[in-house]
């Protein structure tokens, strides 16, 4: 049981560690793309070792502690950022059950948490500290307003999230995730059945990742950094790997909430074994992943950045009133539609 | 409403006023810890520190804030970072060595600097030149306004986050680099324009690759306007923010897109032209809303309208000399210096001594990019210039930046400057 | 000793701990963080009793909403104004009076309170009332031990929302108008600084610009 889970851990963070590290590349190459430019080419055949050699840069640069930072605080800030960013991982279920002979091995860590949602919602809430605490530990002005912006955002989106989240559990009826995904196996996919939900969790996904268009806690123009404008070296690679950590949670998470996590349509007809079926889940989710990272990323190189006030109006006075109505919504459809 | 005499309180202290800060420390002191704070008690105004170095202020412009949250309640310019005291160089040059310093004022476009200070320099030394030359100097000064208007669109696209706009807008910039180097033999600092004429002719193999460029050309700034027109978000930023109403922007002495943008049509090539600019048929844009947005679309605009004048100069080219004949003042073609004694001579006196200048003072100004950039100089009758005062229409128009600051909030500070499009180089001269 | 009671001298320890350090600490931006830690120490506990759901709000609530405010507000005055927030020790006589007494209610809760251990079957006597653990685990059978070691913990999320839309339905609605209140009043507070300063206006303001 235990050597179970750390074996899945191993493959987990092994996966993410490397799909985070190709996300950035792959941003790069979008960005390319979307800007009419060749993009990263030369380290390795296509460019496909640039990774390693940021990986390395990194590393080996000096790591600057500004003077008047506070250092206890400006050292753990992007320890939290990342382990939050990785912690929401233990309970996504990347695949159905794995059938080794009579000995059945549910694809997530940590299987059998029944408040799955719940336990995403409560960990998200948490990656502000990080972000927080780095724009002001940091010493800079800079930083500071960071820091500012970002608890504002995150706490001003979470309200959207869950209210985009509420939709899924009152579908499906449950807070635990193989359920949820069960529930849209069985009938629609969730996106279907609460269009509205999904709008709602996916914006507020953007601002809770700090992704443009929300991504004025960074805006490098205005704050130069924002809350990482003074954290060199590994530091810095933390928060990078964290952003981008985040938003492959994020995909993933809105991967089972909204697109059925491991199931594909019609594939269950097939007569597959259950070792294909297996399989075939773990791809069809590795792939609705890659998809969604590639709107955040094509979203980012695509659209301007909010001001701050617009950004308030959005989240509370349009995304909060949509998410009653979502509420309303569904309640409707599940009563009307569904049962 | 009056009270009766019962009604009146009497015997009360007069009102006296507390330092917010003693305030707060009586208060932190007595055990009633109900205190109305009328001021700011707590301070939060906070003062930042906006650039020389940051990467949103263009350059090397410190704008000092002080700010209240992310609103700005006043803002200080300051400017000089980049001086290099391009005025007292030109007192030891001669007119001719000052042209390349002129490409490092506006160098996003070098080649229209080069136009202003030779046209100053031409209307001292009272020079005409032949038609074709003056035909080439709207092309290159036209194509250099299109050059600046990108990249001040583009940039200011990536203040407000756009960063491909950015890319794209300097993409096309990249086919007038291409242009440019054809067209003068340089890519940048391209030191084009000679006193009496050019440093070429414009050849076909150029006029092939402006025409090209120009057929492309609504495409490319049509898929910028894709992008950012009917965004929202970009609208939503960068409308009513950086409001600098008309009467006001008059007196600041703005000029060019920032003045245009303000509702005023004010444009020298239409205003007093020069060159051949009154046989040209164009639009002077201006838009009535007076802020961001406004000084963007004026920007927008006005490519178009000077490709449209790049399109009727190219068609029109007539053929001829680029150089005025004035053996005195303009300095000889190379063949000539190695066959002929005479133009050996001259181009000996002229580059040691320079052109000797007629007593007097000149002030020529041209629409560049920015606004009205100008040239003031005056003459001892040698070959320096006593004095050469450059009226740069960033310098200018950043000093009603200040004023356009107060009140907006910190992601509007990028925008506004980036609308105001100041070049630093030019600004600290 | 199980890892259970591993885990629960670890909470603990945490939680006393950082307690302690939020009522000593005299640097007031220390102290919120290290009510962190106190927070979280109580999630721990709550997992260790499988009261999930409990244990998350705890977090959510507390960690994600409450704590980040305070900390916060506490920093960010604290950083920006450049005052130095320092937490005083002031009427030492009336605190030690309620702090005794609410100590005195505390032990006489811990000493009077039924506790339910590993080894008993509380689904036999329910000294509060029928609802409350009755229905959760209405067909068990034997000590809460062997019950989460041939099962596992159920989760009680969906019970717990049973009750309050059953039983607690008044205090939860009366709990909702509290905290309705309180948004009134915080938007009040807000709202009086923001008439104050208002962004200029603007003449008009295009929703699209045509090319």
């Amino acid at each position: 049981m235990v050597i179970e889970a750390l074996i899945k851990i191993a493959i987990v963070l092994f996966v993410v560690l490397t799909g985070v590290s190709y996300t950035v590349l792959v941003e790069r190459w979008v960005c390319a793309w979307v800007q009419d430019r060749i993009g990263p080419n030369r380290v390795g055949p296509l460019g496909l070792f640039q990774p390693l050699a940021d990986v390395l840069k990194l590393l080996l640069k000096e790591d600057i502690e500004p003077l008047m930072a506070q250092k206890w605080f400006h050292w753990v800030a992007p320890v939290i950022s990342i382990a939050v960013a990785f912690s929401v991982l233990a309970i996504v279920p990347f695949g159905h059950v794995l059938m080794l002979g009579n000995h059945a091995i549910p694809l997530t860590i940590a299987s059998g948490i029944n408040i799955g949602v719940l336990y995403i919602v409560a960990l998200t809430s948490l990656g502000v500290y990080g972000i927080t605490l780095a724009g002001w530990s940091s010493g800079s002005k800079y930083s500071l307003l960071g820091g500012l912006r970002s608890s504002a955002q995150m706490i001003s989106y979470e309200l959207t999230l869950g209210l985009g989240l509420l939709s899924v559990i009152m579908l499906s009826g449950s807070l635990d995730l193989n359920t949820i995904i069960n529930s849209q196996a069985q009938g629609l996919w969730n996106v279907v059945r609460a269009p509205l939900g999904f709008l709602l969790f996916f914006v507020s996904s953007f601002a809770e990742t700090n992704r443009q268009p929300f991504d004025l806690p960074e805006a490098e123009p205005e704050l130069v950094g924002g809350y990482h404008t003074e954290y060199s070296s590994m530091k810095f690679a933390l928060f990078f790997l964290a952003e981008y950590a985040n938003i492959i949670t994020a995909s993933a998470v809105m991967t089972v909430l909204f697109f059925g996590g491991w199931h594909l349509p019609f594939v269950d007809q097939l007569g597959l074994s259950s070792l294909a079926m297996t399989i075939i889940g773990v791809l069809a989710f590795a792939l609705k992943v890659i998809g969604l990272l590639f709107v955040f990323i094509w979203v980012r190189w695509t659209v301007p950045r909010f001001r701050y006030d617009q950004l308030m109006n959005l989240g509370w006075k349009v995304l909060l009133p949509l998410g009653i109505l979502n509420i309303i919504l569904t309640a409707f459809e599940k009563i009307y539609l569904i049962a | 409403m009056s009270f009766t005499e019962e009604e009146v309180i009497l015997d009360r202290p007069a009102f006296q006023e507390v330092p917010p800060r003693q305030k707060i420390l009586d208060a932190l002191m007595s055990k009633d810890t109900t205190v109305s704070l009328d001021e700011d008690a707590l301070e939060h105004e906070m003062v930042l520190n906006m650039g020389p170095q940051h990467p949103a202020t263009h350059g090397v412009l410190r704008v000092l804030l002080r700010l209240d949250g992310e609103t700005v309640i006043n803002a200080e310019c300051e400017l000089g970072y980049l001086h290099r005291g391009y005025e007292k160089l030109a007192e030891n040059m001669t007119y001719h060595e000052f042209i390349p310093h002129t490409d490092r004022l506006d160098y996003i476009s070098p080649v229209a600097n080069n136009i202003a200070y030779v046209m100053a320099v031409e209307k001292l030394l009272k020079l005409e030149i032949p038609r074709r030359a003056q035909y080439i100097r709207v092309i290159c000064a036209e194509l250099a306004r299109i050059s600046s208007h990108l990249m001040a669109m583009g940039a200011l696209a990536m203040d407000v986050g756009a960063l491909t706009v950015f890319v794209w807008a300097l993409r096309e910039r990249e086919k007038l680099y291409d242009i440019f180097d054809v067209v003068t033999g340089v890519r940048f600092t391209v030191s084009y324009m000679r006193i009496g004429g050019m440093a070429q002719d414009l050849e076909e193999q150029g006029i092939k690759m402006i025409r090209a460029f120009l057929d492309g050309l609504p495409e490319a700034i049509g898929e910028i306007a894709a992008m950012l027109h009917k965004n929202r978000i970009f609208i939503e930023r960068t409308a009513s923010i950086g409001i600098m109403p008309p009467d006001e922007a008059l007196d600041m002495g703005w000029t060019g897109p920032n003045l245009r943008g303000s509702g005023i049509p004010a444009d020298l090539r239409r205003d007093n032209p020069y060159l051949v600019y009154n046989e040209l048929d164009f639009d002077v844009i201006t838009r009535q809303e007076c802020d961001v947005l406004a000084r963007y679309m004026v920007r927008f605009e006005e490519i178009k309208q000077s490709a449209k004048i790049v399109r009727q100069c190219i068609d029109n080219l007539p053929n001829g000399d680029v150089w005025a004949h004035d053996a005195k003042k303009v300095l000889p073609r190379k063949g000539e210096i190695y066959s002929n004694m005479e133009e050996l001579i001259n181009d000996f006196m002229l580059v040691n001594f320079g052109q000797a200048a007629p007593l007097g003072e000149v002030y020529s100004g041209i629409e560049a990019a920015k606004g009205e950039l100008g040239w003031y100089l005056i003459s001892n009758g040698t070959g320096f210039p006593w004095r050469s005062k450059i009226r740069s229409p960033s310098f200018v128009n950043l000093q009603g930046l200040a004023r356009i600051l107060e009140g907006s909030m910190i992601s509007d500070i990028v925008a506004i400057i980036g609308s105001i499009d100041p070049i630093m180089g030019e600004a600290d001269k | 000793m199980s890892i259970f009671d591993i885990l629960f001298y670890l909470f603990a320890a945490a939680i006393v701990l950082s307690a302690a350090f939020v009522s000593l600490s005299r640097n007031i931006v220390h102290a919120a963080f290290s009510l962190l830690f106190t927070f979280l120490g109580i999630a721990g506990v709550y997992v260790l009793l499988s009261a999930d759901f409990i244990a998350v709000s705890q977090i959510l609530i507390y960690v994600g909403g409450i704590l980040v405010l305070i900390v916060f507000g506490v920093m960010l005055t604290n950083r920006v104004t450049n005052i130095d927030i320092r937490a005083a020790i002031r009427s030492r006589i009336p605190a030690f009076i309620i702090c005794a007494g609410l100590l005195a209610l505390l032990i006489a809760f811990i000493t009077q309170a039924h506790w339910i251990r590993y080894d008993e079957e509380p689904w036999k006597k329910t000294p509060w009332g029928k609802n409350a653990v009755e229905q959760v685990t209405k067909p068990l059978q034997g000590s809460v031990r062997e019950v989460i070691d041939q099962q596992g913990s159920q989760g009680t999320a969906a019970e717990i929302g049973k009750l309050l839309m059953s039983d607690y339905m008044l205090p939860f609605e009366l709990l909702s108008i509290v905290l309705l209140v309180a948004l009134i009043g915080a938007a009040m507070i807000a709202r009086q600084e923001a008439v104050q300063k208002k962004r200029p206006l603007s003449p008009s303001l295009p929703t699209e610009v045509s090319q």
